[in-house]
């Protein structure tokens, strides 16, 4: 089949037009062309269809979407029924978004994000952030090109192929990384920052963190960081002003 | 201080770059603030403002799960004018607090407007529904291209608008060096509260929880042995 780096490529855009009625519908509709282009010429109907089906709701974890793109568009080759190809891209979107939330935004991210928080600490600097971007992208870059390999050569079965392959398992194990990481990372930044400010300074910060932490456990989802942290700087600001 | 015209221009192209990453295009992680501080610092010429303020505001988006149809921060445009701010004024110590207010300021404000954005792109996806169930390819590409247009749009002008008010507040804004040293303090001591926070969140009670005590514990230990 031709039009898989087309396809791979137009991956990287799928969230470009999420919105809330189709979420990645479009995008991968989008990413779906190239791969269809040998339906269109073999028979224009069937492709008209595939392509309206192709660009329909979808949501999933944008990284793993290239499994649903390459299962459903092997599905269309297949000649397989449009009513089960849509039951597969349903089926696909809880899981492919739990694993790759699980993978990424829980696990890969934050780990990766915490050990460059940690280089940065021990004196790295643009270094450290070149080596988290092109070890992020690399990782990224790989699973997009097996996701859609994998779709593409399982089709129907993508769910077995998913079940079997190294996913499941490197998602549960991407969390013990980016706990023990941002465990690391947490106290050397806060030694970072707070090293000139001497023991008085350090440890209002820190009094004030800890207030933050059980504020956000009192409050639960109600707690905003961004919030709280805007009106302290409002109230430090104030009361700097007025307390001579 | 002031910022060369030039450089206002790629601050305002990088940060909208930025804020494309973060959800259309390519979603490579330069919207992380520690990637976006560093690069508008070293950009500034100030590469230290760039990695202090990109790190204090990396605390804050750490504890953020960019889940699906969720409502979260976009901190990128807002952290390139947070690290101009930190350019201005001369000493991390003095700039942190007030630069932490502007990103996020404008990491709420960035949030919103991908709400607006989102809106706008299903606004468009109606105006095609016809074409789009006829499987039309150009009407679904020109959505696409349409809708991370109208994303760059709005990226360009949240970093305008954060960098045009660092601009301003470098400016207009005097602190004395308790106040500014002050709301620096703040500013970390709610960043810290924000990534433990998170962190102690995303853990709940397993494996995570050991692994996340263990890597702290070891850390402050080592520290203060040292």
């Amino acid at each position: 089949m031709r039009g898989r780096l087309a396809a791979l490529r137009r991956l990287y855009a799928v969230q470009g037009a999420w919105n809330f009625e189709h979420m990645l519908g479009i995008g991968m509709g989008h990413a779906a062309a190239p791969l269809l282009a040998e339906l269109e010429r073999e028979s224009p109907e069937r492709y008209r269809e595939a392509a309206a089906r192709s660009a329909a709701f979808f949501n999933s974890h944008p990284y793993l979407a290239g499994l649903a793109l390459g299962s459903s568009v092997r599905a269309e080759y297949d000649a397989v029924p449009g009513a089960q190809i849509e039951r597969l891209r349903q089926a696909l979107c809880s899981p492919l978004g739990a694993l790759g939330d699980q993978l990424f935004w829980a696990g890969i991210v934050p780990a990766l994000v915490a050990a460059t928080l940690a280089a940065i600490t021990g004196g790295a600097r643009l270094g450290a952030v070149v080596a988290f971007l092109v070890a992020f992208n690399l990782i990224r870059g790989w699973v997009g090109w097996w996701a859609l390999r994998t779709g593409l050569a399982s089709g129907t079965g993508v769910g077995a192929a998913i079940r079997q392959s190294w996913l499941p398992r490197a998602a549960a194990m991407a969390g013990i990384f980016a706990g023990l990481g941002i465990g690391i990372a947490a106290p050397l930044v806060a030694i970072w920052y707070l090293e000139p400010f001497g023991r008085a300074g350090a440890g209002a910060a820190l009094v004030l963190a800890a207030a933050g932490v059980i504020g956000s456990r009192l409050a639960g989802p109600r707690y905003a960081a961004p919030r709280f942290a805007l009106a302290a700087l409002v109230a430090a600001l104030i009361l700097t002003a007025v307390i001579p | 201080m002031s910022i060369e015209p030039g450089t206002l221009v790629l601050l305002v192209l990088w940060g909208t770059l930025v804020g494309l990453d973060l959800v259309s295009v390519p979603q490579a992680m330069i919207a992380r603030p520690v990637v976006a501080g560093t690069i508008a610092g070293w950009a500034l010429g100030d590469l230290e403002a760039g990695v202090r303020v990109g790190m204090l505001l990396e605390l804050f988006a750490l504890d953020v799960l960019p889940v699906g149809a969720s409502r979260y921060p976009d901190y990128g445009p807002g952290t390139v004018g947070a690290v101009a701010y930190a350019a201005l004024v001369p000493g991390w110590i003095n700039a942190l607090g007030v630069s932490t207010a502007i990103g996020l300021a404008f990491g709420l404000v960035g949030g919103r407007s991908m709400q607006w954005q989102r809106h706008r792109v299903a606004d468009d996806v109606h105006r095609q529904a016809d074409r789009i169930a006829a499987g039309d390819r150009v009407a679904i590409r020109r959505v696409m291209f349409r809708s991370i247009a109208r994303d760059a749009f709005r990226s360009a002008a949240l970093t305008a608008g954060a960098v045009g008010l660092a601009v301003g507040l470098a400016r207009w804004l005097v602190l004395a060096p308790r106040s500014a040293q002050t709301l620096t303090l703040v500013a970390v001591g709610c960043g810290l509260a924000a990534v433990i926070g998170g962190a102690l969140r995303s853990a709940g009670r397993g494996a995570r929880m050991r692994w996340l005590v263990a890597g702290a514990a070891g850390t402050i230990l080592l520290a203060a042995l040292r």
